[in-house]
């Protein structure tokens, strides 16, 4: 098979959701000594920018979103170990960990912003709901973070936004990392008041927000 | 049929699955499958359709969606599931109304039809915050001395305890919630309705324990008040949800199931939004037991009610529910612009077209600003939107879809850059309560303009 046709292969699979194609095309262009970070690039990212771009003008929505970024996964799982083998990397524009702060159930915007992050080249560690401020740090350190993104859709979970700069600041560790909030009270006022580095409205917002902050 | 002991038994011994597995492999394939098994189609020339079987047709998704997806328990990681014949026969004993308030005060809340040509029940009054315990009082007594309100949202009143901001959980937030309650109850009695249902318990409570606390007597709450139990977005649940329902239960409380599918979110677009929309009617009274609904669909974008697509689902739900599900429904709607602007009006006038004549059994007064600026509403909204629903309850689904359009046209292109508008205290006299002469007279232009494309206030 032609490299091209493997390589809209690899673009077709995530650009239609469909996990179990995506690793056979991979499986197909590692057999075909297809170069695995050309894979990636010229197939997998190629699909995700699709996708982002059909979601950005109103085309798709999360689900498609969440089937294109689990394609990819599964894809990235046959890809890695030849990446690693080869002693290579995939380029991120930054690890960045995502969560919706103490008291606040709510995933839907923290899923979409953080599905939109993979498909522009971040890493994103989606730590979930409900979490508290010492278990968000522990976690960004752990997974050498970039940048912290804190979600809150209630007013009265906002504090909770405000907690976690505070103890970045007691525990020495705000100038290693960009914070950023959203959420559907959160605005730029709130932002500047608890100290956060900025503030998204939306995901296409905090994709440009976090982008300049990370390459800054 | 099965009772509130069963659907806590399935919690702790029902599928086990990850959150993320319940939303790529369960809840998202299922409805794209039901979604298409049913031929559920979103026509964007039609935002109120008046196709009967095409409403009913979402209701049988609705149904089997649920009975295939069941809900998932956060706590326990576990699915809880419902067969078809479960849900049926919840659908069957479902009671039809529920009793609200005490005294004179007191109403019964009733289920509509669509084209049903009685008024929609007026629910007034928003559960935002405000600058000071006064002006809330204030603007709650204006809303709730009103003729046509029958029950009202209470305010979260402000978002502060002495200085220091009231976080979900905390002590501050169970302060906050017997707040809410008390000053919520006095502004009744300011306004001559002491017994008037409060249909929001307990407004911004994150903790189940707030709910219940601030539910005691001794703080203005009775069973004849509304408890609103969440869920968690999408087909989710968690124990604190389910500690209040055994709570009210015992209490022999109203209890008000509440339901905001993300249109955009998890849902996809208009089609399995309106289908997950109409299963949580279905969820609410099979695995809450609640005796009414709240809902509120939401575009997951622009953060309002109001764009063509969320105003088709709000339609076809309302319709699916109203023909084939006996829970009287509140609908409530978040606009994107704000007090003091007319495109605040459009929307609000065109949401409420939309509802009323589908059958909406209740309607609150649609919140400004999307809801999120402190000090924005004025009791000028509420007159407003009770003069629209009932000059809606005098047209047929058919004539309110021309009039929806007509009103798109004005405030569509907008919704991005929608205005946020004023607060109270600028368009208002603070002391005396009396709106601005400036806002007086936008309000009575922009009745003339509506009623010049076709709407009969009267």
């Amino acid at each position: 098979m032609q490299k091209n046709q493997i390589f809209e292969n690899l673009k077709s699979a995530v650009v239609e959701g469909d996990g179990d194609k995506a690793k056979a095309n991979a499986e197909e262009a590692l057999a075909a000594n297809i170069d695995p970070l050309e894979a990636v690039e010229m197939g997998l990212s190629q699909g995700m920018e699709v996708v982002g771009e059909r979601f950005e003008c109103g085309d798709a929505y999360l689900p498609e979103l969440m089937m294109a970024g689990d394609a990819f996964r599964s894809a990235m799982e046959i890809l890695n170990p030849e990446i690693k083998r080869q002693k290579k990397e995939v380029v991120s524009l930054g690890t960045v960990l995502m969560a919706s702060v103490k008291g606040d159930l709510h995933s839907i915007g923290k899923n979409i912003l953080a599905t939109v992050l993979e498909a522009n080249g971040f890493q994103v560690v989606n730590l979930g709901v409900d979490k508290g401020a010492l278990e968000i740090i522990q976690e960004a350190e752990k997974a050498n973070a970039d940048a912290i993104g804190l979600s809150a859709l209630m007013a009265t979970t906002m504090p909770a936004q405000r907690e976690v700069i505070e103890a970045l600041v007691e525990l020495n560790l705000r100038d290693k990392y960009r914070v950023v909030v959203g959420g559907g009270p959160v605005t730029q006022e709130w932002a500047d008041e608890i100290g956060a580095d900025g503030y998204g409205q939306d995901a296409v917002e905090a994709v440009a927000l976090l982008t300049k902050l990370l390459r800054s | 049929m099965i009772d509130f002991l069963d659907v806590c038994e399935r919690a702790e011994t029902g599928p086990l699955m990850t959150e993320r597995d319940f939303e790529l492999k369960v809840f998202i394939p299922t409805l794209r499958e039901v979604v298409k098994d049913h031929g559920i189609r979103y026509d964007s020339d039609t935002p109120v359709p008046s196709d009967d079987a095409a409403a009913d047709a979402v209701h049988q998704a609705a149904v089997d969606f649920l009975a295939r997806v069941g809900v998932y328990c956060q706590d326990t990681n576990r699915i809880i599931q419902f067969t078809e014949e479960e849900i049926q026969d919840a659908v069957k004993t479902a009671p039809g109304e529920c009793l609200t308030g005490e005294g004179k005060d007191a109403s019964v809340f009733r289920v509509r039809q669509p084209d049903d040509g009685t008024m929609a029940r007026c629910h007034v009054n928003w559960g935002t915050i405000h600058s000071s315990q006064e002006m809330a009082i204030n603007i709650m007594a204006t809303n709730v001395a009103h003729p046509e309100a029958k029950a009202i949202s209470i305010s979260s009143v402000t978002n502060t305890v002495r200085g220091m901001r009231v976080k979900a959980g905390s002590p501050l937030e169970m302060i906050a919630g017997i707040r809410a309650v008390r000053v919520a109850r006095d502004a009744c009695r300011r306004a001559g309705r002491p017994g008037f249902p409060m249909m929001n318990l307990v407004p911004a409570a994150a903790a189940a324990v707030t709910t219940i606390g601030a539910s005691g007597p001794q703080f203005g709450a009775r069973p004849t008040d509304g408890w609103i139990i969440g869920i968690i977005s999408e087909h989710k649940i968690d124990y604190g949800a389910m500690n209040k329902v055994a709570y009210l239960l015992n209490w022999g409380a109203n209890i008000g199931c509440q339901g905001a599918p993300s249109l955009g979110g998890y849902c996809g677009g208009a089609p399995g939004t309106a289908v997950v929309n109409t299963a949580y009617f279905l969820l609410g009274l099979v695995a809450m037991k609640a005796n009414y609904h709240l809902c509120f669909p939401i575009h997951f974008r622009h953060g309002c009610c109001s764009t063509r697509d969320v105003l088709w689902v709000v339609s076809t739900s309302s319709q699916a529910g109203s023909r084939n599900i006996p829970i009287p429904v509140i609908w409530l709607g978040y606009m994107a612009a704000g007090v003091n602007t007319k495109m605040y009006f459009y929307e609000a006038a065109a949401y409420l077209l939309a509802a009323t004549t589908s059958g909406a059994d209740a309607v609150k007064m649609p919140t400004p600003a999307k809801g999120v600026k402190i000090d924005a509403s004025t009791p000028m909204e509420t007159k407003f939107g009770i003069e629209m629903v009932k000059a809606a309850s005098r047209l047929n689904r058919q004539q309110a879809n021309e009039l929806v359009i007509k009103l798109l046209e004005k405030y569509e292109p907008q919704i991005p850059t929608a205005p946020e508008g004023d607060r109270y205290q600028d368009c208002y006299d603070v002391k005396t309560g009396k709106p601005g002469e400036g806002y007086l007279r936008l309000y009575e232009e922009v009745k003339e303009e509506l009623g010049a494309i076709g709407i009969p206030f009267e």
